[in-house]
């Protein structure tokens, strides 16, 4: 493994055409589970074969039995339950979870599929879990009468999975807040929720959080009690650059940086994300500073990602040689 | 008192109820059904929605903008000057919107709702009220290429939705709403948005209103009571401190009191609705509040949406005293 720059991706992939019917056939109950179960196997051994591939350092299982990230958690949680369709965007609908009180860890949930994921390579793959914040945030609430109590009872129960995790040996573990860049007023519930979730777990944490402004919540963002901070950089224009070499990132943190927009179609090229590193550079050590894309894949066709992902790596092994750390 | 909505309603219900219009627009995606098809299921999930609000026992309806993409590319679509570009969230909801570009000159061409508001009086047993998309929440989430100034661009979608609001009026609208959102999340603009709101209702003779939803007006309260509409909607779900706030100042317009959360399924009793309006309604007459959800009710499944509606009625109707 290189001394640096080591390369992960943010979680999902895209999910391939005979998975995404085996998902809608299941759905409409005409397929059953064991079937759609083999299928994310079968898909889950090729996106692990596509990040060997490709030489990804930090690998992921591709989130093929999720659909949305909070709804997976949600159907497996004491104390949820899932809502009626809800439109999230154009002609698409989702069940919106509810969380309806008791919330409670009974089972492992994504252990099963990780454990697979970890025992196709030497890599490791991370663990991901969708935090308690965004969990609740993005789900109905009708069981607590305040919102506080309602984050803090999830942050329990995502560590109690995230336990499992870090039992059966993951070397990372990510927990996504996706919600909370919207509402940063949130930060100080979040921080506290996180702070449950990773309590005593030996991995190192992380956390994906999409870009906001960050500024107005600087430096005490940084109190997240995570290892590293998975951040969309291209997406944000790199603004954020200039705030961390003005004010500094503190020794003990890494960043995971986002190199390229999942939010387009269009493939960057090597010298735009050589561009990118660079400025990750400009404030981190490559010992400190991973590269990824910005977001999950899996809006993306399975050609793009693949097309994004060899331009991102082709990025890196030259910033590597030139850097002689490769 | 008035029982109403801010806007949208749920398009599609849930199972067993067939998802009439998702399935149609996905036929036509295919290119399965002509357009023509597809309007003719759009047009009869608008009468549903209109069926619906007035089953629940409102007393004045929209027609649930069942067409709209979202709140931002209905509109935004039929100017000139803009395009539309990708998906990106709607304030700190988890819903997305398109986001319309501002290439040049924005204008109005032609009426844009015209056709759905009259579609939906001639079809409906309640009174309707159009309700667009006001014009700095148009500007504010918009990409601006063109004027460089988030003023100048919101004032020129006020020139164009006064053009619209025209042609509300002259299809027999007797009360036109905006819905501005966006002001609450950027209140350091709300000296600029009197001008704005002036040019918006020009020469209008009808009834307007302007609905803030998505937090609290502390900051430009009590100064937005100088805005030219008549009716100004408050959220007191996310905006909880607006309660305060109407008890320090006097409310000196006509009254939206949005008080039905039209974020969470968590159902408010009729019970305490009546007593929410009763402690919010201060001496106003009954004939100045308009008690609605808290913002538009896409955000609900269609049937939970439905039973808060009949909450709502029941509650304002326990309000008045009509029935105990």
């Amino acid at each position: 493994m290189s001394k640096g720059l080591l390369t992960t991706t943010v979680g999902s992939f895209p999910k391939p055409d005979y998975l995404q019917k085996a998902r809608n056939q299941f759905a409409a109950g005409k397929l059953p589970l064991d079937e759609l179960q083999e299928l994310e196997r079968k898909a889950t051994r090729e996106v692990i074969a596509l990040q060997e591939e490709l030489g990804i350092d930090i690998l992921v299982d591709g989130e093929m039995a999720r659909g949305d990230m909070v709804v997976y958690f949600a159907e497996h949680l004491q104390g949820m339950e899932i809502g009626g369709l809800v439109r999230s965007y154009g002609n698409r609908y989702y069940h919106k979870p509810i969380v309806k009180g008791g919330l409670r860890w009974t089972e492992p949930i994504t252990l099963e599929l990780w454990r697979f994921a970890q025992g196709l390579t030497d890599k490791p793959v991370k663990g991901m879990l969708t935090g308690p914040y965004t969990m609740v945030e993005w789900s109905f609430l009708e069981g607590y009468d305040d919102r506080r109590t309602a984050v803090l009872e999830m942050a329990k129960a995502v560590h109690m999975e995230a336990v499992e995790l870090d039992r059966a040996g993951a070397a990372y573990i990510q927990i996504d807040e996706p919600a909370l860049s919207t509402r940063l007023e949130d930060l100080e519930l979040a921080i506290e929720a996180m702070g449950v979730v990773t309590e005593g777990l030996r991995a190192k944490t992380l956390t994906h959080i999409c870009y906001g402004d960050f500024v107005s919540v600087y430096p005490r963002f940084l109190d997240m009690p995570v290892v590293q901070f998975d951040l969309e950089m291209a997406n944000s224009g790199h603004d954020l650059v200039e705030l961390f070499k003005a004010k500094g990132f503190p020794e003990g943190k890494e960043i995971a940086w986002g190199v390229f927009d999942v939010h387009t179609h269009v493939v960057e090229t090597v010298d735009e994300v050589k561009t990118a590193i660079k400025r990750g550079l400009e404030v981190l050590p490559p010992e400190r500073l991973f590269i990824d894309p910005d977001c999950g894949l899996k809006t993306r066709t399975w050609d793009e990602a693949e097309a994004q992902l060899r331009v991102m790596m082709q990025g890196v092994h030259e910033v590597r040689q030139e850097l002689g750390i490769e | 008192m008035i029982a109403t909505v801010v806007g949208s309603y749920p398009k599609i219900p849930n199972r067993p109820r067939p998802a009439r219009l998702r399935n149609a627009i996905a036929r036509f995606d295919r290119g399965d059904v002509s357009s023509e098809e597809l309007d003719k299921v759009a047009d009869e999930v608008t009468i549903e929605a209109l069926q619906e609000q007035a089953e629940a026992g409102l007393d004045l309806v929209t027609d649930g903008q069942i067409r709209w993409e979202d709140e931002q590319t209905y509109l935004a679509r039929k100017l000139s000057g803009v395009s539309i570009n990708g998906l990106i969230r709607w304030f700190d909801t988890n819903m997305y919107y398109r986001q319309p570009v501002i290439e040049g000159p924005v204008g109005w061409r032609e009426p844009i709702t015209v056709r759905d508001y009259a579609f939906a009086v001639e079809h409906s047993a309640k009174p309707v009220k159009p309700v667009l998309t006001g014009p700095y929440t148009l500007a504010r989430l918009a990409v601006d290429q063109h004027y460089n100034s988030v003023d100048a661009l919101a004032t020129a979608f006020a020139e164009a939705l006064n053009q619209e609001a025209k042609a509300l009026q002259q299809a027999g609208a007797k009360l036109i709403q905006f819905n501005e959102p966006a002001v609450l999340t950027h209140k350091d603009d709300f000296p600029d948005f009197g001008a704005i709101s002036r040019r918006l209702v020009d020469g209008l003779n009808v009834e307007t209103s302007v609905y803030f939803y998505f937090g609290n007006v502390d900051g430009i309260y009590p100064q937005l009571l100088d805005l030219p509409f008549d009716l100004i909607g408050l959220d007191f779900v996310m905006g909880a401190a607006n309660e305060g706030l109407l008890h320090r100042s006097p409310f000196t317009k006509k009254l939206g009191l949005g008080i039905v959360d039209a974020r969470n399924t968590r159902l408010e009793s009729p019970q305490q609705i009546a007593e929410r309006i009763k402690s919010l309604a201060g001496n106003l007459p009954p004939d100045h509040i308009h008690v609605s959800p808290s913002a538009g009710l896409e955000f609900l499944p269609r049937e939970v949406a439905q039973e808060k509606l009949r909450n709502l009625a029941q509650g304002v109707r326990q309000a008045e005293g009509v029935l105990v």
